[in-house]
């Protein structure tokens, strides 16, 4: 009898030791990972560490909060550049039903977001000027209008500076810098600290970067899609206390950023984008982790690029299902202002060309170049959403967008159709469709047109009748 | 099972079982009840003859059939990795739909505040017509012009008709089929979705239009059958019945290029190919100057590229001449 539960015991873990090996994802938490740098001899036994990214999320945070609630030139350039200063964490703050840990974003890290900036030409926004100095001058504007918004223009600064900073910083350090380059065998490699003094690897440090950027919390992955989507929205308390200490731990329990997007498209049940992104950075690290303190070996490389190649396609996809979105919010938009809508409509209209924009400046930010693609999604989006030449939001009177900047810095206008606007729209959204395989599609301007398709189908097509 | 043999089986056993398809069995139950119930009030006849005569091995177990069945199992394993590169109505609906945002015409939207219950019936019996209209049209060319025919006679060679004789289609008239049906999609949609907005919808009942429910469920397979079902005369100006249809196959020269509709006989009238169902016996086929076509399976595929070989050669050896006399 012994020997038959023996033998029933030994099946049972052989099965699910198997289960969790055929899985490939036995752990679902990032981190703890252990201390593996060789020589250490300090008390640390946990080697990650992203405490400067989660930062410069807060500092992401703070900075759009600001922005709409009419902070001085001085506030936002403090978020923006850093301060020695008391810099107040603006978003997220505690409520009766959410309390984070911390009110300061320099008692977290001391940190800054221009100098992380992507340096490269912005093609797409008027001026020819870097995505640094691109998101300096959409601060600067911001700042002289009331709440951010600039009617006249027809843009909204906090989610301009805001969709474009996920991409211009968090997307572009994570797939362009730390899982790009620096996975490089002779770049900050695992056999050595990151930097003198540090208690972790290259590898390991330039890994946890990256997922910093990703904005996801450590446990995510084990948290459903509605979660995680009501962590970032602060509306879970339960799933986001991990640890159930009754805070929620801003370095490790929240979500942030393009997360916190990749949760809302995969609320929809088509996709898998936050699980999928945050599982590969935690099978990268586990990969790190076990080669104990040695350097790679060219496997382990191959491995872990394989991963982060999973990471940025799927991070790019969340980005260009976000202008797919977008695309279909002003599409929306313009038909309602067309038959006559009121200035509310204006205001949403203008809120989301802003997140389209800033989310399509954000794709160009990343390792690859996209060429005439990237061209495409400039031109159809243009440097500025349609507007009424004699008040703005009657866009059936003269209409015109922004074309450039003169001498002096102003913007300059040029005559511009709303209904080929629309049609711009359609067409973005078909090029995100053809070009990035967006899944979610929400606000799908052709659905239906897909869904008549399917309802009347082509069954009987080549048959005599 | 390898993928391509599981699509292909796939493919057979959904033209049998999905009520979207002209052969869905409970279609070919109605036709041959319909059939049955027919003969035996017509005829006066027992149910046993009745159903002897709707079963008659002679028509089933022909050659022709023969053909039939043969030919409808080349064309879905063909059409089924064919498919794929054809140009679907999305993709026509789409360009179209792109192109209404660049007209006064039909305002984006215009319809939007119309009630879904109007805008779903206008948009089914516009597809309704639209579609019927442009089967006869295709339908007619296929009849009139010369190459077409010539694709079209492996449709015509069938000596008996049976439901399976619908799919008796040369693949380049599949084509062509095809074509017709993604323009027609397209451009409804396309119009539609510009004028209503995403309302739009198409009325079904389970899942099959309602039209295209009612004209199978009444007995459209009996169209190719040796049933001949007639309809009342005012009824037969109207909707096309199965024995018109029927005599739309026969080989009798005063029947050629009659009757060339589906659903609807209105279009036949406007053309002058209306021809009323006839009580005479009909044969069905090509007639002795096409009996090539039936020679073998072979032939019916090959012929009309043979023939529209021909055609190109003597075209060909033609144009020096037409050099010559303008010279």
């Amino acid at each position: 009898m012994n020997k038959i539960k023996l033998l029933t015991c030994v099946t049972f873990v052989c099965l699910m030791t198997t289960s969790a090996i055929a899985d490939g994802h036995g752990n679902h938490v990032y981190g703890p990972f252990p201390v593996t740098l060789k020589g250490y001899s300090g008390d640390k036994t946990n080697s990650v560490s992203y405490s400067g990214q989660v930062g410069r999320q807060l500092l992401h945070n703070s900075l759009k909060k600001a922005l709409s609630k009419d902070a001085s030139l001085e506030t936002l350039q403090s978020y923006f550049n850093g301060s020695d200063g008391n810099l107040p964490i603006l978003d997220p703050v505690s409520s009766d039903k959410f309390i984070v840990d911390h009110t300061n974003v320099n008692d977290i890290s001391k940190t800054n977001l221009s100098g992380k900036a992507y340096k490269g030409e912005m093609a797409g926004w008027p001026g020819g000027m870097t995505g640094k100095e691109v998101l300096a001058s959409m601060i600067a504007h911001g700042a002289d209008a009331p709440g951010g918004y600039d009617e006249k223009h027809g843009y909204d600064y906090a989610q301009l500076v805001s969709k474009f900073m996920m991409g211009g910083v968090f997307y572009h350090q994570a797939c362009d810098n730390y899982l790009d380059e620096k996975l490089e065998a002779g770049n900050k490699p695992n056999n050595k600290p990151y930097k003198d003094g540090a208690y972790y690897t290259g590898k390991e440090h330039s890994w946890d970067e990256a997922f910093g950027y990703w904005g996801a919390a450590a446990h995510g992955a084990t948290l459903t899609p509605k979660q995680n989507y009501n962590v970032a929205k602060k509306k879970d308390m339960v799933a986001a206390d991990a640890n159930s200490d009754g805070v929620v731990n801003l370095k490790s329990e929240m979500n942030y950023a393009h997360a916190y997007y990749a949760s809302a498209f995969d609320k929809g049940g088509k996709t898998k984008y936050y699980k999928t992104i945050t599982q590969a950075f935690i099978d990268g690290r586990q990969v790190i982790a076990d080669a104990n303190g040695d350097a790679l070996s060219e496997t382990e490389r191959n491995t872990i690029m394989g991963k982060a190649r999973v990471i940025c396609s799927n991070w790019e996809r969340v980005i260009a299902e976000a202008v797919f979105k977008y695309a279909g919010s002003v599409y929306g938009d313009l038909e309602k202002l067309k038959s006559g809508g009121d200035a509310k409509t204006y205001r949403g209209y203008v809120k989301h060309w802003g997140e389209l924009k800033g989310f399509a400046l954000s794709l160009h930010t990343s390792n690859q170049n996209l060429g005439e693609l990237g061209q495409k999604i400039d031109g159809l989006i243009k440097f500025g959403p349609v507007v009424g030449g004699v008040t703005p939001s009657q866009i059936t009177m003269n209409t015109q967008r922004v074309s450039g900047v003169d001498d002096a810095g102003n913007y300059t206008f040029q005559e511009a159709s709303v209904d080929e606007y629309m049609l711009y729209m359609l067409r973005l959204q078909k090029l995100m469709e053809d070009e990035f395989g967006v899944v979610a599609k929400n606000k799908d301007k052709l659905a239906g047109i897909s869904n008549l398709a399917e309802k009347l189908g082509s069954g009987e097509s080549v048959e005599n009748d | 099972m390898p993928e391509f043999i599981e699509l292909i089986f796939s493919d057979l056993s959904a033209q049998f079982l999905s009520p979207r398809k002209r052969l869905f069995v409970g279609y070919l139950a109605c036709a041959f009840g319909i059939a049955v119930l027919w003969i035996c009030v017509a005829k006066r006849t027992s149910l046993k003859t009745s159903l002897a005569m709707v079963f008659a091995p002679a028509v089933w177990l022909s050659r022709s059939s023969l053909f039939d069945f043969l030919c409808f199992l080349i064309n879905r394993v063909l059409f089924t990795f064919l498919r794929p590169v054809f140009l679907t109505q999305i993709t026509v609906a789409t360009l179209v739909y792109q192109l209404l945002h660049l007209q006064v015409l039909l305002p984006i939207g215009a319809l939007a505040h119309v009630d879904y219950w109007i805008a779903a019936s206008v948009f089914t019996l516009f597809y309704f017509l639209f579609d019927d209209f442009s089967r006869f049209g295709t339908h007619y060319l296929m009849h009139r012009i010369p190459t077409l025919w010539e694709f079209h006679k492996f449709h015509h060679s069938a000596e008996t008709l049976t439901p399976l004789t619908v799919t008796r289609t040369h693949p380049v008239e599949g084509m062509i089929f095809i074509l017709r049906t993604a323009i027609v999609q397209g451009v409804t949609i396309a119009i539609f979705v510009c004028l209503f907005g995403n309302k739009v919808d198409l009325l079904t009942i389970y899942g099959v239009g309602v039209f295209s429910l009612m004209f199978h469920s009444l007995g459209s397979n009996l169209r190719h059958s040796h049933v001949a079902l007639h309809y009342p005369e005012a009824i037969e100006r109207i909707f096309i019945s199965p024995a018109q249809h029927q005599l739309h196959h026969s080989n009798d020269p005063r029947h050629f290029d009659r009757n060339f509709g589906v659903v609807l006989a209105v279009w036949d009238h406007l053309v002058g190919s209306f021809h009323p169902s006839t009580h005479e016996k009909i044969s069905f086929g090509l007639g002795p100057v096409d009996a090539g076509y039936t020679k073998s399976v072979w032939s019916m595929y090959w012929l009309p590229f043979a023939s529209l070989f021909r055609r190109l050669a003597v075209l060909i050896s033609r144009t020096p001449k037409i050099f010559e006399r303008q010279r």
